[in-house]
């Protein structure tokens, strides 16, 4: 095992970069399989009172709007394409690529969370939020005028902000590991013989994706036969 | 100091006997396999324990016929201790139909009682947490010997339990939600209240005490002939009484009158039937469904009337919600009290009841 | 079967020379506290978490006796009610999250796992220092919590009194159990990615330590149910701080989804804190009674089974919760399903007793511990786990010693053991024979003088979380705290006596225990990449019969009572009467 025979990014720890990169991976595997079971128990509890509240649910999610949410999709789905585009290109040893398509997928995640932040801007203005207090305008209007309990559109809307705000959480952290990745990138740390960090920080990066491919339906979409004014 | 405890507490119900049996099944049967176990070890430690003169050991690497019979054996007695212990739950969760009825409410940090016929009493708590009218009507649950009793449970805060180890029983009593929970008891005497879900910081002084007296006992305090409590109880009126009082009151009789015109159905002879709901469906009128109703009108809808209840939460105590069901459960053909009938007071009642002018609570 | 034809004639070579001591090995090759607060190695990181979680484990301790202490009186000795219910509550929480589940993990587990199998680290050392940083910093958090006016809702935290009535700091409290949770989260996945990807040749998983399998079952549970807890306690703190929230029974929210989210982790959190301990015992046990474990793969799939089985039964905490007849049902079945590999365990145990040739140092005193109160703590489990005695014994005394005889008697036992075990291998140094003895049988007895009494209370219905109660029980209680200051007692000599084995004790071995693992190969204490030369495994674990590590090389003497006479070690190891041409015996 002398010095000269391995590669710079072989960890002193690891036998071979086989043996590293396998680790890595089975490693960033075994971390999504935490956060599939983080997000599972708020999957959970929002279908346990969706199954009990039907209608109440289903109006209050009426409000919300889908325009926005499918801006986003579109946003994140292209995010995941960059950055599989950008595995291709660490793989390949191309780094000016890999940093465009990084870059692209940080722009395309931060612009996720700009229209976040619009769409939250004209939540609290059209006081589509759960307190007791601050819950108003035409989500209760509407829903007192179909005979429902207001107290359990408020519960979908706990859900609403928890769930968005939580996936937004951990997208932003998305965002912070991909410009590192830049960095890395950048300081000449991604040889093609390490190409996996990118693959693995991926592997987070579509995880992120997939939660909000479930979250958005659930959340956005579930109040889809009722049709409003706006 | 006090004396040792008994060896067996006292069983003062039929549930008590029959969590005794399986309790002491279960002691002997992992006794004598704990102790086989504790025997087992003792014996190769002192037999086997190493010398000058101990040779080497042997290559044992295990027996997959012993791995079976001690998976095998195990899982049928523990499957045992399931299957008796799933019985008697069974029994504990059943309470039978004519069992009498009693509403008991928590709160921080005391036990309410209410009879469906008969007082409402403070059967445990705290004394530093009540106002002075409670701290004087502070009695007991007293209940008939022989005679299975339900007890609806809700609490107005936090979650507690009762708990009442000479019956070997306890629910958690949560906010929200009834629970319920049975007895038939069958020593006379009387018996420790405990709650039993860490409530606060007088969770361990929300205690109270059952009193089981004898048949005659109980009716004359029923009656009010006896009072069994510590000081004259200021209410003095059934429940369901106390209910139509609030019916009144608190104007339901308007839409909910005897009038085949009326803008609310007739609420005779409705406990127990099922009521079919606006937008398909059916529902049991339990005692959930009828709070439900008053508290969220808009929740269920009766099928064939307009959504035009307005909803009484937040206007009406625990107490007074189960006032209104008890009365609700108990209108029979032809007792919907007369849309301009006066209230009159109840036997031994405080006199002064304010009259509403016709204004409903609600939104 | 004979030996000689399953390894296909190998000989086992001679005892090997004592390595030269090492140096430098892994504590004295950089000195200085930053050396220590930046380093990789995943042996100093095993220290760390030493000194951190026997500080909290006094703590935890110093709450215990402020408990014990004012129950003396049946109104209270000591404090007030409100300064009892901070007390309980703070012993929960710092021995449950900031003790019992690093212990065995991340003590034990980081020094040993890659010595065990044959690696130079963890698969991500990095990541097993940064676990530290933020165990510390959960730690901290919730300590302030604590020292700064308390937490008064008990370790379970239920709803609404934890959103709404609390008056504590409740949120400062559970922001530093959340935080520590990704340290026990990141440890998990160090340790199964280690396990799976970094066994040197030879070390098939059939090979494996116990200890490394009963850690490869702890780890998944680490690993899976930790995020629930994590977004639970988020759920909640954002209804107290908020006031809206989605436990509010006033919004149509139910309390008892915090339960059912609460218990979804905690309960298969306990088997967390056991399953260590048990991989522990079966260490110790082998080597002390010089024997092959018994049943090898029935112990093993027993710790996988108790791992996935432990994530189906938590409702069983709430059988009086208001759940329905028949999830109770449910999980009054499963639960009983999960007692059988526990049984399963402790009868190989027993089994692997038979005909060995046993002593009695503090480590095999520890293990024989936990085993006797192990078997107490899930004999009584399974009163809790019988539907129709549950109703009674729910929420007293009954459940209280039940799971102190697991955790403390089982697990706290377990750790003991463990560093007992390992203490010459980690610090290059024997403790005092005599003393640990004393210490362990002290720490036994008093145990049983604790919490025997706490059974006989909890049947007759006391509750739990009580500083005032009912006169009759009093006469226990006393007896209780009477036990607990012969307990207290009996921890306070490890900590004497191990502090003062590292300047004053003898210098250890290699393999002063002679014992089979990879672990004990390399010098005490180890040198910082653990072994000189790639290990090659050429046997399984316990090997003791036969009289040869993995490696294939002979043992060194085992201490105890001399073996002067014994044929085998006249005749050297391929003779006659030697190892090498033992057969296996089958029993049963």
């Amino acid at each position: 095992m002398s010095a000269s025979t391995h590669s710079p990014v072989l960890k002193h720890h690891f036998e071979d970069l086989g043996q590293q990169h396998a680790s890595e991976r089975l490693g960033m595997w075994m971390f999504l399989a935490t956060e599939v079971l983080f997000f599972a128990g708020l999957f959970g509890a929002y279908t346990t009172y969706r199954l009990w509240y039907p209608a109440e649910f289903e109006a209050a999610s009426s409000h919300l709007n889908v325009l926005y949410a499918s801006i986003n999709t579109a946003l994140l789905v292209t995010s995941s394409l960059t950055m599989t585009f950008a595995i291709r290109a660490a793989k390949l040893g191309n780094r000016g690529e890999l940093i465009r398509y990084l870059l692209a997928t940080a722009a395309l995640g931060t612009a996720f969370m700009v229209v976040k932040g619009f769409e939250y801007a004209e939540d609290f203005r059209e006081h589509i939020l759960p307190g007791a207090g601050s819950f108003g305008g035409e989500i209760k209007a509407d829903a007192e005028a179909r005979g429902l309990d207001t107290g359990k559109v408020r519960l979908f809307l706990c859900f609403y902000y928890i769930m968005t705000g939580i996936h937004g959480v951990h997208l932003v952290i998305g965002i912070g590991v991909v410009l590192w990745l830049v960095q890395q990138s950048y300081t000449g740390k991604i040889p093609p013989d390490n190409y996996s960090t990118v693959e693995v920080v991926s592997l987070y990066w579509h995880l992120v994706d997939a939660i909000w491919l479930f979250l958005m339906p659930l959340l956005y979409l579930a109040g889809a036969s009722i049709k409003h004014s706006h | 100091m006090s004396s040792l405890l008994p060896f067996i507490p006292t069983m003062a119900s039929t549930f008590a006997v029959k969590f005794e049996i399986l309790f002491w099944y279960i002691t002997i049967v992992t006794g004598i396999a704990g102790l086989a176990v504790y025997a087992g070890m003792l014996y190769f430690c002192v037999r086997y324990r190493r010398s000058a003169t101990s040779g080497s050991t042997p290559r044992i690497l295990g027996s997959t016929r012993l791995e079976i019979a001690w998976t095998v054996l195990p899982m049928f007695l523990f499957f045992s201790f399931f299957g008796w212990g799933a019985v008697v739950f069974n029994h504990a969760a059943h309470p039978p139909a004519d069992a009498m009825e009693v509403f008991v409410i928590g709160k921080q940090w005391m036990w309410k009682a209410q009879y469906s016929t008969g007082h409402r009493v403070i059967i445990g708590g705290n004394p530093r947490n009540m106002n002075e009218v409670e701290r004087q009507s502070i009695g007991r649950l007293v209940l008939p010997v022989n005679r299975p009793v339900k007890i609806t449970l809700t609490s107005e805060d936090v979650i507690h339990d009762f708990g009442v180890p000479a019956f070997r029983s306890k629910i958690d009593v949560l906010p929200g939600r009834y629970t319920t929970v049975w007895y038939h008891p069958t020593r006379i005497g009387e018996y420790h209240i405990y709650c039993d879900q860490y409530c606060g910081t007088w969770h361990s002084l929300m205690v109270g005490k059952i009193a089981v007296v004898g048949e005659q006992e109980f009716d004359e305090f029923l009656y009010g002939i006896q009072p069994l409590q510590g000081t004259e109880n200021p209410v003095d009126g059934s429940l369901a009484q106390e209910g139509r009082q609030l019916f009144l009151k608190l104007q339901c009789v308007t839409c909910h009158s005897a009038n085949a015109v009326a803008k609310a159905p007739v609420l005779e002879g409705l406990y127990g039937t099922r009521v079919p709901l606006k937008g398909g469906g059916a529902e049991v009128a339990d005692e959930a469904y009828i709070l439900e109703s008053i508290l969220k009108p808009r929740a269920k809808i009766v099928s064939g009337w307009e959504p035009i209840m307005p909803s009484y939460e937040g206007q009406i105590t625990a107490d007074d919600q189960a006032a209104l069901v008890a009365y609700i459960r108990s209108m029979k053909r032809g007792t919907t009290p007369d849309v301009t009938a006066q209230f009159p007071a109840p036997n031994g009642a405080p006199t002064e009841r304010p009259k509403q002018p016709a204004s409903p609570g609600g939104k | 079967m004979s030996i000689a034809v399953i390894h296909g004639g190998l000989a086992a070579s001679p005892p090997p020379p004592e390595p030269e001591p090492a140096t430098p090995n892994y504590l004295n090759n950089n000195y200085g506290i930053w050396s220590w607060l930046t380093t990789v190695d995943h042996k100093r990181i095993g220290i760390l978490y030493l000194i951190s979680i026997s500080i909290f484990f006094i703590g935890g301790g110093i709450a215990a006796g402020v408990v014990r202490t004012n129950l003396l009186s049946s109104t209270g000795a000591i404090v007030t009610e409100d300064a009892y219910n901070r007390a309980f509550t703070a012993h929960g929480v710092l021995m449950l999250f900031f003790f019992l589940i690093p212990a065995v993990p991340a003590v034990l587990g980081n020094f040993l796992i890659p010595m065990m199998i044959g690696a130079k680290d963890l698969a991500f050392p990095k990541l097993n220092l940064a676990s530290w940083y933020v165990f510390i910093a959960g730690a901290a958090c919730s300590t302030w919590a604590i020292l700064a006016g308390g937490i008064d809702t008990g370790w379970t935290l239920y709803p609404p009194y934890s959103t709404r009535a609390s008056q504590a700091n409740v949120v400062p409290g559970i922001l530093g159990v959340f935080i520590s949770g990704f340290s026990s989260i990141m440890t998990g996945l160090n340790i199964m990615v280690t396990v799976h990807k970094m066994r040197c040749p030879g070390m098939t998983w059939g090979r494996l330590p116990l200890f490394v399998w009963s850690l490869y079952g702890t780890s998944l549970i680490q690993l899976l149910g930790t995020p629930v807890i994590a977004v639970t306690l988020i759920l909640m703190g954002t209804e107290r701080i908020s006031g809206v929230g989605i436990f509010d029974p006033s919004i149509g929210g139910d309390p008892l989804l915090f339960q059912h989210l609460f218990w979804f982790y905690s309960h298969p959190a306990v088997y967390i804190m056991i399953l260590p301990g048990m991989g522990v015992v079966s260490e110790v046990l082998t080597c002390f009674s010089r024997k092959n474990i018994f049943g090898y793969h029935a112990v093993a799939w027993s710790s996988m089974g108790i791992a996935v089985v432990g994530f189906m039964l938590w409702a069983h905490h709430m059988f009086v919760a208001g759940i329905s007849f028949y999830s109770a049902l449910l999980f009054s079945f499963l639960s009983m399903l999960v007692a059988v590999p526990s049984a399963i365990k402790v009868f190989n145990w027993t089994a692997t007793l038979y005909r060995g040739s046993i002593t009695f140092q503090a480590p095999m005193l520890f293990a024989l511990g936990f085993v006797v109160l192990f078997v107490i703590g899930g004999l009584t489990g399974l009163f809790l786990a019988t539907l129709g005695t549950d109703i009674h014994l729910h929420d007293t005394y009954f459940v209280v010693a039940h799971f102190h005889f697991v955790m403390v008697g089982g697990m706290v036992m377990g750790y003991f053991a463990g560093l007992h075990f390992w203490w010459p291998k980690m610090t290059g140094r024997m403790y005092s024979d005599w003393w640990s003895r004393v210490a362990a049988s002290i720490i036994i007895v008093g145990f049983f003088l604790t919490f025997i009494p706490q059974f006989i209370l909890g049947y007759h219905g006391m509750p739990r979380r009580s500083p005032n109660y009912a006169p009759e029980f009093q006469i226990y209680n006393v007896m209780s705290t009477a036990g607990a200051s012969i307990l207290g007692l009996g921890y306070l000599l490890p900590a004497c006596y191990l502090s003062l084995s590292l300047f004053f004790g003898d210098r250890a071995t290699a393999n002063p225990w002679s014992a089979t693992g990879l672990e004990w190969v390399s010098a005490s204490p180890p040198t910082v990449f653990n072994f000189e030369f790639t290990p090659v495994v050429v046997c399984g674990p316990y090997e003791y019969a036969i009289g040869v590590d993995q490696l294939g090389r002979g043992l060194p003497e085992p201490p105890g009572p001399g073996s002067a006479d014994d044929p085998a070690s006249r005749d050297g190891p391929t003779g006659p009467a030697g190892p090498m041409k033992k057969e296996t015996e089958v029993v049963g």
